[in-house]
């Protein structure tokens, strides 16, 4: 009775195929292709010259330079305040008596900022018809607060150095607290009072074929009573803020009315993002649209011309396990991609800031957080389409079908979605892999389809199905 | 004599390929599938009234050809392609020695098949539309007649659509015969086809719009698909076709210079 010994491989330990030997073997045959560098590099190339293309013909169409372009301005501080001196700690208190006119988002509140410049620092505690009572600061959607409180309501916002913190009641003796926030540049000196805003109605018209989308301007108005300050300056009178850059504007639908401490506010516009922002930072980045084909193909050929050359079986005589055999071409085709990606998009954000300057218009800073990360992502974008079509082609095993499928997937609902009707076209941004597109963002915009991350994710989601399929089939089938 | 058998050959070999039957299963199952969806998603509720909206309907209820033509580039491209990967170009040509011929055997065969399905597909899709527009709020009340292939506008937008697959179908033969590398042809194809609608959402600037809508292939080509406000197209329909038209001829002529002068 003999006992069988399990085998032990007499290959010396360094010489076997270790992980990193697979990632060199794959990364060779990659680099030892001239086309296929080339290829790489065209990708490179065709995105920098679609962002110097983009940027060429971005010229400044407001009068006096750009900052005149509403297009142009990221940030909306309109609506009406009226206002006083607020030294130091304090805090103002009044009840919102009556809110007319303006939608769910219309605003109208309490609100201390250390100046009246526009697209400056704030804190604003406001009730909504729709939303609740919120705490809003800065030029993002959102805020802090919620519910279903609507007016009449009493609102109270207090400052403690850099702190300022929100409370709502109902009755002006319960006082729950909303939330706070940090104005780290609040002037010693700041001010306080009342303000009415509201967001344009987004008005979608559709005719020839194509749907044109524009923001109305609406109005609102808002009656407050028993409005404190404290501590009250002796002799302070509230002063309003005139209409930006001109005369008063139409006393109708802006203005300040009332006596006996009953004011009545009526204002045009909204505080916050500016929905209707031109986003340059996904302009100057497009490029990837086109950058993608070559990218896709690439990757593509990495699997396909292995099948057709029946190379596939020595890759696989050396390396039996096809999971890692996977692994190390997704790997290899992503990092590539990612490099590209990296260079390309950077390329692409450096050469078109001197034209955007030339043409009046400030390129987007770079070290800027969502500016950094259109950017990087853009080159993660990449990677993940390269690996999506590694296990696209691993699937399909043939370069023509693999190639027309991932880019039908990615590029196709994009050109569809721009005759379809916006509601419906959102639905194929956020379905389809194009999703991944989103991590481009910049710009909160009205017709955002997905947030940036979820878009992306939706990406990587189809990339990871396509993965698992793609190792179940190299398992399953002979090479 | 040549020329029968040749066209025979190539009927033969494109006819016992399961691709081919797959590419135009694609190319009408595409065309009507997605000519449905968005005739079905667009109504008149965003119009200032349903007889303002100047939809343009033949147009919508064909523009499923924008995803089905890419069945068309596969198949143009396969039709040539197929034989450089497998090897069996060597034998077609020992058969027939005359490379023109063979070109010319195989763009037959391949406009004659994608004939066949973008008819169906085009013909299905209008008969879908039909159904669905006035459901939507197109009703003849509100200024759009039921299609009808009686009405020349939308005879000439269905048989241009026809033409146009053809057409693209044939840029894809002559690409894929210059280029002999499937995925390289089909890439650089879908990138000609497409590149241009992409550049134009990226520029701002009217005027250079319309002059790339006039030269590239795809929004030219579509050209042909217009109904009504033809005043306001950048190329007229039939020019529009005309210059898909050049396209292919350049490809087709540049593709069999190089398949005369080169060993397979």
């Amino acid at each position: 009775m003999t006992v069988m010994a399990p085998y032990r491989s007499t290959v010396e330990p360094e010489a076997r195929d270790g992980f990193g030997r697979l990632l060199l073997a794959e990364w060779t045959k990659l680099r030892t292709v001239p086309r296929w560098m080339l290829t790489l590099l065209a990708s490179v190339v065709l995105m920098v010259l679609v962002a110097l293309l983009s940027a060429a013909g971005s010229e400044s169409t407001g009068q006096g330079g750009g900052s005149s372009d509403p297009a142009r301005l990221q940030k909306i501080d309109l609506g009406h305040y009226t206002y006083q001196p607020l030294a130091g700690d304090g805090e103002i208190i009044a009840r919102v008596t009556a809110q007319r006119g303006g939608g769910a988002w219309a605003k109208a509140g309490l609100m201390i900022r250390g100046s009246v410049e526009r697209a400056t620092p704030y804190a604003a505690l406001m009730v909504t018809p729709g939303h609740g009572v919120r705490l809003q600061t800065g030029y993002e959607n959102g805020g802090a607060g919620g519910g279903t409180a609507k007016a009449p309501r009493w609102l109270k916002l207090t400052r403690s150095g850099t702190a300022v913190t929100g409370y709502e009641s109902p009755d002006g003796r319960a006082w729950q607290r909303v939330g706070s926030v940090r104005l780290d540049k609040l002037p010693e000196n700041a001010m306080a009072g009342m303000f009415v805003a509201v967001p344009d109605e987004v008005e979608v018209q559709r005719q020839f074929g194509g749907e044109s989308v524009s923001g109305n301007p609406a109005d609102t108005g808002a009656r407050f009573d028993q409005v404190s300050v404290s501590p009250a300056q002796p002799g302070a009178a509230w002063r309003d803020r005139g209409a930006p850059g001109g005369p008063a504007a139409d006393p109708g639908v802006d203005g300040r009315t009332g006596s006996d401490g009953t004011f009545t506010l009526k204002g045009t516009g909204d505080i916050g993002p500016n929905e209707f922002a031109d986003d340059s930072t996904k302009t100057t980045l497009t490029g990837v649209l086109i950058g993608q084909a070559a990218i896709v193909a690439l990757a593509v050929l990495m699997v396909t011309a292995e099948y057709r050359r029946g190379m596939l079986r020595t890759t696989l005589a050396a390396s039996p396990r096809r999971g890692r055999l996977l692994a190390a071409k997704a790997i290899v085709a992503g990092l590539a991609a990612l490099a590209a990606g990296l260079v390309a998009s950077f390329g692409s954000m450096l050469l078109a800031a001197p034209m955007q300057r030339s043409n009046g218009l400030e390129p987007p800073p770079l070290m800027d957080g969502t500016v950094l990360r259109a950017v990087l992502g853009t080159a993660a974008l990449l990677a993940v389409i390269a690996v999506f079509s590694v296990a696209v082609a691993v699937i399909v095993r043939r370069s023509a079908p693999a190639i027309t499928i991932v880019l039908l997937l990615l590029l196709v609902p994009q050109i569809i979605a721009t005759g379809l009707p916006l509601s419906v076209a959102r639905w194929l941004d956020r379905l389809t892999p194009a999703a991944g597109f989103a991590i481009q963002e910049t710009v909160t915009r009205f017709d955002q389809a997905i947030v940036p991350w979820a878009g992306f994710g939706v990406l990587c989601a189809y990339a990871l199905a396509a993965l698992a399929a793609a190792y179940w089939l190299l398992r399953r089938r002979d090479a | 004599m040549t020329a029968v058998c040749a066209l025979r050959a190539e009927w033969t070999k494109l006819r016992t390929l399961p691709s081919t039957w797959w590419m135009l299963a694609a190319i009408a199952g595409l065309t009507l599938a997605v000519g449905a969806a968005v005739t079905g998603s667009v109504d008149t509720s965003h119009c200032s009234t349903p007889a303002g909206c100047m939809e343009d309907t033949p147009k919508l209820a064909l523009s499923g050809v924008q995803l089905g033509q890419v069945a068309a580039v596969v198949l143009g491209v396969l039709a040539v392609g197929g034989e450089y990967a497998a090897g069996t170009i060597g034998a077609t040509l020992a058969a027939i020695p005359r490379r023109s011929t063979v070109l010319a055997a195989k763009a037959a065969v391949v406009a004659a098949v994608v004939a066949v399905a973008g008819t169906a597909g085009v013909l299905a899709s209008l008969a879908v539309a039909r159904g669905l527009l006035p459901g939507n709020g197109f009703t003849s009340a509100n200024g759009y007649p039921p299609l009808s292939l009686a009405d020349g506008p939308t005879a000439r937008a269905a048989f241009g659509t026809v033409l146009y697959l053809v057409l693209v179908a044939l840029l894809a033969l002559g690409v894929g015969t210059a280029v002999r590398e499937q995925a390289a042809a089909i890439t650089a194809v879908l990138a000609l086809l497409w590149i241009v609608p992409i550049i134009t959402r990226l520029i701002a600037s009217a005027k250079w719009e319309d002059r790339l809508d006039k030269i590239a292939p795809m929004p030219a080509g579509l050209a042909v698909q217009a109904t009504r406000g033809l005043e306001r197209l950048p190329i007229g329909p039939w020019n529009g076709l005309g210059v898909l038209a050049a396209y292919a001829a350049v490809a087709l002529l540049a593709g069999g210079a190089l398949f005369t002068l080169r060993d397979p």
